[in-house]
């Protein structure tokens, strides 16, 4: 064995690859990231309750991340996959995360994650709310839309997708109408 | 309580705080009269009860949050159920076993309604009993659960723990196949992704500039592996045996006829220096394994031991061609429809266009700064456009005849200009392939560059004409007016016209090269304008052409769009910006790809090592056109989408595939092989070697092929056909009237639940009031005694 310095067990290693779509490399090159967020708070060998206590919290995450950093939905992102809800990743939130967004992550898995993400204040339902948010988030940096034109585009959104008439996005509809964006399957991904 | 049958996709949804443990069933027992305890493998839904009805009294509005589809779906659960043993009370309950290949995830559960029956069956244990395959299955199941990692952890260790019967025999021996598959797969998947082509490279490209350019990229890299399959099999069925077989270059002379064979391979060499040989292909390397010329027609033997073993190398030749176009028709077949079935399912409602613009827009995958803002930017652009267009629409609706008129006239006009111009591009090329041809065949003495000019003036003028002429079209669509959907799609037909029809018109000029006037049968040429293997020379003038393409592709990315790309970000003039900024055409691009594509294609019979040389410009080619992107190009601010980005790649790429092997069946079909050289020498078309053989095979089968091949087989088979595609078209459209009806459905259910709940909630309020009411006389009357 000699020095050689194991970051998992090989049972951890076997749950992790059979809670998640990574290989063993990539478990590690995804560790390799989540200690360069914070090297002081990550130990190099990781015991079992470690990699749920151990959290960073979320400013560095977001600032230090580059697939996070540039993205409009990072806050939202963490918040869903932290356990606290507040966007304090541990290891295993953030395996969770990239496993998510990994290439072979099935469809039905990233549609219910987006719709988690998209929904802002969490009551299941994609309201009118939610969606002035994510306009909002997707124009950042750029010539502020007036309200009354993201108000067009939230409804065109609802009246899209609504079907049962209540005014809002329901879990159902989403999926019905995610199922016929082809290209949420390409963009909803992070490579690592 | 009433029966309940789910059917979803993520099973059950349960309350979190409900599951997970036995203990905290066991707890709850008490409170669900109607569900058994089952302790730790028993995944319940939790309906309004009594104890439930109490908390709905005091606020109705806590109505609406205990309906089913309102449940909290984080935790999606049950992957299987099993029959209760003796732990309960008298009552079992019977459920079925949940049966998952890997695919398909949907669970049916059954439970029934205890208190109205009493049902107490022994479990059946050959059934229900799990076993090592389906608990290794379950666990294989729980990646797809959208569960935080601890949960998962914990349905695993608890999957593991029960008790499992160990399989016997021959299922035994099947799971353990499937297990080690499983374990194979992933090793084989991870060992590839370390080996995956340009991996580093591709996710620079998608941080910068989306997943719409690294489609075309990823299409650069699909075309390079298909060339080199294709070059893998020439290789090793047509030039190795050759190498290794027909190394003394004999040549046999048929009886009856003249060798004319012997006497073009001791024909002297023409006279040039190397170099000019490598770029022309000629000279040394006319009569190498590099050309059609050089393969015999013989059969080769050889010998394994004692047996005599025969290699009819003009069949092989023949037959691994046709392999090769048929592998790469049905690699793009197969590319093409995994897009085309997304796309149909896409067209059959409507395109949810503000939705895909909200979900669908950001790239997850863009890293970089600047990039992001550029994708805020084209996000915001294009929500602008779409707002626009709203507009557009209704004042197109208000456009008066006499504008309609004007802008049908005008894009009749434009249409007309842009015929005259592909006409006149075909004339060109014409004239000069002719000019300079004949400027060869004069054998007045040259100085070796003016010889070199002639040469390449065809190829040249085909490669200028693909560059300059796209700049007019851009110019000319401007005054069309359509949409920018319709403009791109029109430039890419247009485009794509003119580079393949330029290519046809090349290959008519070769034909005419070709063919003679008067045929003399007796001589080793036909006659004595052509060239004495013609096949060698048309494969020569198709390399002159891809090597031309290639270079001028390199000139113009690393000189002269690079030093236009440095003169737009060091000066700030209005006009060099507006010469210098280029942005990644997509569509221009992969045109360049899918026509080097079709030489190649077209070429191959010609010269089989071209698929060798393909294969080498496609790698080169990535980093060209890599550079290109990084480099010279800033982002675009039009969003390529990559779905429509590869439907675009493989549709045009069908059509390339297509022009290619139209001239490729004319030449198999008609054209006279040149005797001199070549597999078919002796054969009056190359088809004929085919139907040689088709005449030496047993009589059955060649009756059984006539039949095939007259009316009296073709015509019912077209009846049926034509019935088949009636059905299919009859049930697609009953489908999507069911579609509507269901829509319509869903709506009004919508509705019926929100006048439900409303008068529910009216009723439980007066209800509360009646009780506030009464609880007050009450006390008054208790007060007043």
């Amino acid at each position: 064995m000699g020095n050689k310095l194991v970051t998992f067990t090989d049972q951890q290693f076997e749950n992790y690859q059979d809670c998640t779509f990574f290989t063993r490399k990539e478990i590690l090159r995804v560790f390799k990231r989540f200690r360069e967020v914070r090297p002081d708070l990550v130990p190099k060998q990781m015991k079992k309750n470690q990699a749920v206590s151990v959290r960073i919290p979320l400013e560095d995450s977001i600032e230090k991340l580059p697939e996070l950093h540039e993205n409009p939905f990072k806050k939202r992102i963490c918040e869903v996959f932290s356990r606290d809800g507040k966007g304090n990743l541990s290891f295993e939130d953030f395996l969770d995360l990239l496993s998510v967004f990994s290439e072979q992550a099935p469809r039905d898995i990233k549609v219910f994650y987006a719709f988690r993400i998209y929904d802002f204040d969490g009551d299941q339902h994609i309201g009118q709310e939610d969606l002035d948010q994510a306009v909002l988030l997707l124009t950042k940096h750029t010539q502020e839309l007036t309200p009354e034109d993201r108000q067009q585009i939230v409804e065109k959104v609802i009246e899209e997708g609504d079907v049962d008439g209540d005014g809002k996005l329901s879990y159902m509809e989403f999926e019905h109408v995610i199922l016929r964006a082809p290209e949420f399957l390409s963009t909803f991904h992070i490579r690592i | 309580m009433d029966v309940i049958k789910c059917d979803c996709k993520f099973s059950a949804s349960f309350r979190t705080s409900q599951v997970m443990s036995g203990g905290a069933n066991r707890k709850k027992a008490s409170r669900s009269q109607g569900w058994e305890e089952a302790g730790s493998e028993f995944y319940q839904e939790s309906y309004p009860i009594d104890a439930d009805i109490e908390v709905l009294q005091k606020d109705p509005k806590h109505l609406a949050t205990l309906l089913p589809s309102k449940q909290n779906r984080t935790a999606a659960a049950t992957i299987r159920h099993r029959t209760n043993d003796t732990r309960t009370n008298n009552r079992t309950v019977r459920r079925r076993t949940a049966t998952h290949s890997r695919r398909d995830s949907t669970v049916q559960r059954r439970a029934s309604a205890a208190g109205e029956v009493q049902v107490s069956m022994l479990p059946d244990l050959s059934e229900m009993r799990t076993n090592e395959q389906t608990s290794w299955e379950e666990i294989m199941q729980i990646k797809t659960l959208p569960l935080p990692m601890r949960e998962k952890k914990e349905m695993k260790a608890k999957i593991l723990n029960e008790p499992n019967l160990r399989l016997q025999g021959y299922e035994q021996f099947n799971w353990k196949r499937r297990k080690m598959w499983g374990v194979l797969e992933s090793r084989l998947r991870e060992s590839f992704n370390e080996m995956e082509l340009w991996k580093g490279a591709l996710k620079h490209i998608e941080g910068n500039f989306g997943t719409g350019v690294v489609a075309f990229f990823l299409f650069l890299k699909w075309l390079f592996l298909l060339n080199t399959v294709i070059f893998f099999f020439l290789f090793l069925f047509i030039t190795l045996p050759t190498i290794l077989l027909d190394y003394e270059r004999l040549v046999n002379c048929p009886y009856n006829a003249t060798c004319c064979a012997e006497g073009y391979f001791n024909e002297t060499l023409s006279e040039n220096n190397v170099f000019l040989d490598l770029i022309q292909g000629t000279g040394i390397l006319e009569r190498t394994i590099l050309f059609y010329g050089f393969y015999s027609n013989k059969t080769l033997s050889y010998s394994l031991g004692l047996l005599q073993m025969y290699y009819n190398l003009p069949l092989a030749y023949l037959l691994i061609i046709i392999l090769c176009f048929a592998i790469s028709l049905v690699a793009i077949i197969r590319s093409a429809a995994k897009g085309f079935r997304e796309r149909l399912i896409e067209g059959e409602g409507q395109f949810y266009q503000y939705c895909n613009l909200v979900f669908g827009g950001w790239d997850f995958c863009i890293d970089n700064e600047k990039a992001a803002r550029i994708k805020h930017k084209a996000l915001y652009s294009e929500i602008r456009a779409n707002l626009e267009t709203e507009k557009i629409k209704e004042e197109k609706q208000s456009r008066t005849t006499q504008e309609k008129c004007r802008i049908v006239f005008c894009r009749f006009i434009v249409n007309t200009v842009v015929l005259a111009i592909l006409a006149g591009c075909a004339c060109l090329i014409y004239l000069v392939f002719d000019f300079s041809t004949n400027k060869l065949a004069e054998s007045t003495s040259r100085t070796q560059t003016k010889e070199l000019f002639f040469e390449f003036l065809p190829s040249m003028t085909i490669v200028s004409l693909n560059i300059v002429v796209p700049f007019t079209f851009t110019f000319l669509i401007s005054f069309e007016k359509y949409t920018p959907m319709t403009v791109i799609k029109l430039s890419l037909i247009r485009m794509v016209f003119l580079k393949l029809s330029s290519l046809i018109v090349f290959y008519m000029s070769l034909w005419r090269k070709i063919t003679c006037n008067k045929v003399d049968e007796s001589q080793c040429v036909a006659c004595d304008e052509i060239p004495v293997c013609w096949e060698t020379f048309v494969g020569q003038q198709i390399f002159k052409l891809l090597l031309t393409d290639f270079g001028t592709q390199i000139v113009i990315t690393f000189v002269i769009n690079f030093a236009r790309s440095q003169l737009a970000r060091h000066f700030d003039n209005k006009i060099i910006k507006f010469l210098g900024e280029q942005t990644f055409d997509l569509p221009k691009h992969a045109l360049d790809i899918v026509y080097m594509q079709n030489l190649c294609w077209y070429g191959i019979f010609y010269m089989p090592m071209l698929s060798f040389m393909a294969a080498v410009i496609f790698l080169l080619m990535f980093y060209v056109k890599k550079f290109a992107c990084l480099v010279n190009c800033k982002p675009s601010s039009v969003i390529y989408r990559a779905s429509r980005s590869n439907s675009m790649f493989m549709l045009v790429l069908l059509v390339a595939y297509a022009f290619a092997i139209i001239p490729i069946a004319f030449f198999f079909a008609e054209l006279t092989p040149s005797k001199s050289c070549g597999p078919f020498r002796d054969k009056g078309s190359v088809w004929g070697l085919i139907v040689d053989l088709f005449k030496r095979t047993p009589e059955w089968l060649q009756s059984v092929i006539f039949f095939l091949s007259t009316a009296g087989f073709a015509v019912p088979c077209i009846i049926v056909l034509l019935l088949f595609l009636y059905y299919y078209t009859a049930v697609n459209s009953a489908n999507k009237h069911l579609v509507e009806v269901l829509k319509n459905q869903l709506v009004l259910e919508g509705h019926d639940k929100q006048f439900l709940l409303d008068r529910l909630s009216l009723f439980i309020k007066q209800d509360n009031q009646k009780r506030a009411r009464a609880e007050q006389n009450g006390g008054r009357g208790d007060a007043n005694t």
